[in-house]
């Protein structure tokens, strides 16, 4: 019996500790939550108000003068720097992924999906650090006059090539950091395509890149749909490569993708320090507000992979079952 | 096996009992202004070298980090360039602003072709810039300013601190006290709302500011005195700003002490005061005290460790000496100053 309830209490402390984090917070950033309202979303500016004149009482919650809380240009930063990050990762995780499946055997295989996913497990202040001192000088000085020269015509590419402090610099190291997710969940779920597919495919006359496009990898959709949505969960998260490669906009959104961003987790780094020179406390607890909203987006999200993942199953359908 | 474990032991506490003998000293935890850490370095090794009981660890985080730390007593001495509001004096009763040097800030800029000249720039223009009114170079305001010279037609792009800055603080005062539209709109502080400006960066620390205007061309930045070596070796440009009575200066020794001796007078007992848009001739705009933010309240050895140091740096002597303050572009305490300095120092027990 106490065996029972001491295991129920272990097993239970997991999912509690998820409310009790959510809770926290949620009751940390309460008097922000009720100062802010809806227009926190919206409104394009994150303003402290005048620090150094006293507190004025609005609505029965002291705050400095002026202050108002807006994180628009957060949620846009992170959209589109998560976003241009799928967009370079998926294309590359589904190519090192078949790659791996079906051009390499043994133990070739098997190192070099070694080192793919070794790629996840360097630490994300490194892959800043990289990015702080070899991707933006390259990225500024070799790659965006390119691209202004090539592209600019769209008007996203136009523009000041910037300083390589920006939107696409971000977006490129977040999808070096995701693709370790995105190849090496899909590279299992092909191996494990079963044989007689492949085999039915070329008996038909399929060639080797029909097998594949047309056969196997319909099958891996639903694999591949879920493990987007992990890397995806896992690039929202990112904070200090980001904070150290993104610019640090404040209060504007971009307009070209040389332009610097900010995202929601590196601007909870980046502005602590100065929300704690608030003596009436309200720009910490907007943080928190920050922070809350980062973590639903997150959690939904990753839930969403997840359940995707056990309801559609990590491997192919049994032979048979098409 | 057992062997194994117990010379394991053994050597574990001798570990811990030769640890003991360090234990005597007093480790003083320094945090804060970037723009003071240069000078902290330069005195904690002259100051220990002849004081072996204390040891003191400095951090350059930025005047808010030091601000909050010294106030949260997580660090013993917070390092800043801001004095602290009104409201925060309030809320924590017993904390000291404590001058311990006079300092100044530099506007750097990286302008291919043009660093090597002295651009001139004043504070309605820099406010025009860093509110996105002034956004090419080649802007009419910046071109009455600098008569003759070949301006590019490249967008601006201002670089601000993302931490909380006692370097912001003296630059955005600046813009406030002389710039009627910033003041109202922006105002100063440790933090401010920079407006929106398309392409202006953010960077951490004076040493980051230094970093992106070296990689960003065409951009313009506020840095401390102190890192006028970095700033010069990259060969970054430095601009005569206009002063109150409409003259252009550098700042060197000359136009800072030029500020100070019009400002000090009026600083009151608590030593909390801008010395910002001086007036004067030959006075530099942008100077200020720089500060240790100090509570009153402190352990009897750490007080004691404290109050000498603070004699010893704020002594023409020894800390205030010409060696150290010429290192950094500084400018020591004027007499009076530090008489009020002495009498703060001697609050903390």
């Amino acid at each position: 019996m106490t065996f029972r309830t001491w295991l129920a209490i272990i097993a239970g402390a997991l999912p509690a500790s998820l409310a009790a984090v959510l809770l926290f917070l949620a009751l940390y950033a309460w008097p922000a939550i009720h100062f802010n309202g809806w227009g926190f979303v919206v409104r394009d500016s994150w303003n402290l108000g005048n620090l150094y004149a006293d507190p004025v009482d609005i609505a029965g919650m002291s705050v400095q003068p002026g202050a108002q809380y807006g994180i628009l240009f957060l949620i846009v930063g992170t959209l589109l720097s998560t976003l241009i990050a799928l967009l370079v990762a998926v294309p590359v995780g589904v190519g090192a992924a078949i790659f791996l499946a079906e051009a390499v055997a043994g133990s070739l295989r098997v190192w070099i999906s070694f080192f793919v996913e070794l790629l996840a497990a360097i630490p994300s202040v490194v892959f800043g650090l990289w990015g702080y001192v070899v991707l933006i000088p390259f990225m500024a000085h070799h790659v965006f006059p390119f691209l202004v020269d090539g592209l600019g015509f769209i008007p996203i590419f136009a523009g000041p090539p910037g300083s390589g402090y920006g939107l696409l610099t971000a977006g490129v190291l977040l999808s070096l950091m995701i693709v370790p997710f995105i190849a090496a969940t899909l590279r299992d779920a092909l191996v494990s395509q079963p044989a007689p597919l492949r085999e039915a495919a070329m008996a038909m006359g399929a060639t080797r890149f029909e097998t594949i496009w047309r056969v196997i990898l319909p099958g891996v959709v639903k694999v591949l749909i879920s493990a987007i949505f992990l890397a995806l969960g896992r690039a929202l998260g990112e904070t200090m490569a980001v904070l150290m490669v993104s610019g640090n906009a404040l209060n504007y959104l971009p307009q070209n993708v040389y332009a610097p961003i900010s995202t929601m987790a590196a601007f909870v780094v980046s502005q602590l320090d100065s929300a704690l020179q608030d003596p009436s406390g309200m720009a910490v607890r907007s943080l928190a507000e920050i922070a809350l909203v980062l973590s639903i987006i997150s959690i939904v999200i990753n839930a969403a992979a997840r359940l995707m993942l056990v309801v559609w199953g990590r491997v192919g359908r049994p032979a048979g079952a098409a | 096996m057992v062997g194994v474990a117990l010379a394991a032991l053994v050597a574990a506490g001798a570990l811990v009992t030769s640890g003991e003998a360090f234990a005597a000293q007093t480790q003083v935890l320094e945090t804060g202004s970037t723009l003071l850490y240069p000078l902290f370095n330069l005195w904690v090794p002259a100051y220990t070298d002849k004081h072996g009981d204390v040891k003191i660890t400095t951090q350059g985080t930025g005047s808010g980090t030091g601000i909050s730390e010294a106030i949260s007593k997580v660090a013993q001495i917070g390092a800043s360039d801001a004095y602290m509001s009104n409201a925060q004096m309030k809320a924590n009763k017993g904390i000291l602003n404590i001058p311990l040097a006079i300092s100044s800030q530099m506007i750097n800029y990286n302008i291919p072709g043009l660093n090597g000249e002295h651009m001139k720039l004043s504070g309605p223009v820099l406010a025009g810039i860093y509110d996105g009114h002034v956004k090419y170079w080649d802007d009419a305001a910046i071109a009455k300013l600098n008569a003759g010279v070949k301006l590019p037609h490249q967008q601006i792009v201002p670089v601000h601190r993302t931490d909380g800055s006692g370097d912001t603080f003296i630059f955005s005062q600046y813009l406030s006290f002389s710039t009627p539209g910033w003041s109202k709109s922006v105002g100063y502080g440790t933090t401010v709302s920079w407006p929106a400006v398309q392409g202006g960066i953010g960077a951490e620390g004076n040493p980051g500011m230094v970093n992106a205007l070296k990689g960003t061309p065409y951009s313009i930045a506020y840095i401390g005195i102190s890192f006028k070596n970095a700033t010069d070796a990259a060969k970054l440009g430095e601009a005569m700003l206009k002063n109150r009575d409409g003259k252009f200066v550098l700042p060197d020794q000359k136009t800072v002490k030029a500020a100070v001796d019009a400002t000090a007078s009026k600083t009151p007992v608590d030593e909390r005061v801008s010395l910002i848009f001086a007036p004067g001739a030959e006075s530099y705009p942008i100077i200020n005290y720089e500060y240790a933010i100090v509570n009153t309240e402190q352990p009897s050895e750490m007080a004691a460790a404290l109050k000498s140091f603070f004699t010893w740096a704020i002594d023409p002597a020894a800390g205030g000496s010409e060696h150290f303050m010429t290192a950094v572009g500084f400018v020591p305490l004027p007499p009076h100053i530090a008489a009020l300095s002495k009498k703060q120092i001697a609050m903390i027990h």
